[in-house]
């Protein structure tokens, strides 16, 4: 499904990505878990090229993305959904036109099979009362479930999630990881950037661990998390279980 | 002092004062119109990728916003017809100019404007799969918008007073028709205060309004 050959990313002369290789298969679910500015969110940026990677390979569905000349990135990205820590609701538009916009926009679906869709994505999401409403008129926890419901409205085959519970109020976290987790269960195929561990053990085929630049070590939640093998991966999460 | 102040003088001028505040009105409103139009389009220019598109308007608001509007005017009155051979006639020349002049202050402000709007609007609309162009269209420019009407209401304002200036090429805006009139009744001191008190009366309005918007918006964010 997505396969990253080599990736490197330098900012400058900060060396952000040293040689990331991965292979994430439909229907996974990955967990990617590590200290702050480990390379976490630049390496799940680059798998949609919100930052164009300096050099390596990115694959998704065997098509090479990084390969500019064949590929045409928007097509790719309307393929693969993000959801960001800040959300990043567009704030001058309801809930409703939120998630319109791209399926109308960039799919042409007719508005009205577009409503249809928004509203299935709104019920699944437990919103479906809030569809008239602006962003700023909704708590955190909710805004982040209408922009994983935009983000399937464009029925995407991966699903990658950039801290998404990290701006949330504590008692906000349960709501959006219940969404994330029932994403799960349904066969996405999802890559979760989280500090949330417990979601991580719960839901995850697959827990990523970087740090500095790389992917430390690679296993079943269970095993990382009772029986780490690298050191680095160790400490880390003596620092936060 | 043994003036004596003259109410006759500019009732009597009035109807002349007003026709020349209708001129002023007219081209302040045109040439904000314009300016918008291409203060837009060179605004997103200001913040392009491609280095071209970058470069030209950046040399085309530095250029404006470098030299003196009347400079500009003389240069599209007197210099341009020089150099083509046609004449440019004065109210043309004053609309090409303030236009020019207007959409080069316009462009700054759209250009901040889009620079205020967070980068993950952008994002979040380039993950979806739409292009840039989109995303400027449907998520990044209706903001702002929005967010700029406050400075372009103060646009409006300095294009106001400015159009003053084209005065200098015989057009009968407000200012020159004070002249005209102070010149012929050399009550000086009468029509030179009707003027500034005309200017002021459409000046307020406006920064009422700028105020009020600024206000709105404030609570909106």
């Amino acid at each position: 499904m997505i396969e990253t050959r080599d990736l490197h990313k330098h900012f400058g002369r900060l060396h952000v990505l040293k040689g990331v290789s991965v292979q994430i298969n439909q229907g996974e679910v990955i967990c990617v878990i590590g200290p702050s500015g480990s390379g976490k969110s630049t390496f799940l940026r680059c798998l949609n090229f919100l930052e164009e990677p300096t050099s390596g390979q990115i694959f998704i569905d065997g098509q090479e993305i990084t390969n500019k000349n064949e590929t045409d990135i928007n097509k790719v990205r309307a393929e693969v959904g993000m959801v960001f820590q800040q959300f990043n609701l567009f704030p001058h538009m309801n809930v409703l036109d939120n998630i319109c916009l791209a399926p109308v926009k960039v799919r042409k679906l007719p508005r009205a099979e577009a409503e249809e869709r928004a509203y299935a994505l709104l019920k699944k999401v437990g919103l479906l009362d809030k569809a008239k409403a602006f962003p700023d008129q909704l708590s955190g926890g909710q805004q982040q479930r209408v922009a994983i419901a935009r983000a399937l409205a464009m029925q995407p085959k991966v699903m990658l999630f950039d801290e998404p519970t990290s701006a949330l109020d504590p008692e906000m976290i349960k709501e959006v990881l219940d969404v994330m987790k029932d994403l799960g269960r349904e066969g996405m195929t999802m890559v979760v950037v989280t500090h949330e561990m417990g979601f991580a053990r719960e839901v995850a085929d697959r827990v990523l661990f970087m740090d500095d630049g790389m992917i430390l070590e690679e296993n079943s939640p269970s095993e990382i998390f009772t029986s780490p093998a690298n050191e680095r991966t160790k400490m880390f999460l003596s620092k936060i279980l | 002092m043994g003036y004596v102040w003259s109410w006759q003088v500019i009732v009597q001028s009035f109807p002349m004062l007003l026709a020349g505040a209708g001129l002023t009105i007219r081209l302040t409103c045109i040439a904000v119109s314009m300016g918008i139009l291409i203060g837009t389009f060179f605004g997103i220019g200001r913040v392009a990728k491609n280095a071209l598109i970058f470069s030209l308007s950046s040399i085309y608001v530095n250029f404006i916003r470098g030299t003196p509007l009347l400079v500009q005017l003389y240069l599209v009155y007197f210099g341009i017809p020089a150099l083509i051979g046609i004449p440019i006639p004065p109210l043309l020349a004053a609309y090409i100019t303030m236009s020019v002049n207007s959409g080069a202050y316009v462009a700054e402000i759209v250009r901040a404007g889009i620079q205020s709007i967070s980068r993950g609007q952008m994002e979040a609309a380039r993950s979806l799969g739409m292009t840039y162009g989109q995303a400027m269209l449907h998520v990044i420019l209706p903001q702002t918008f929005k967010r700029i009407i406050p400075p372009l209401g103060n646009e409006f304002i300095a294009l106001l007073k400015d159009s003053s200036i084209v005065s200098v090429i015989a057009l009968e805006e407000l200012v020159r028709k004070g002249y005209l009139i102070s010149g012929r009744t050399f009550r000086s001191f009468e029509i030179w205060t009707a003027v500034a008190f005309m200017f002021l009366f459409m000046t307020l309005p406006i920064t009422q309004l700028v105020n009020y918007t600024e206000r709105k918006l404030k609570k909106g964010d």
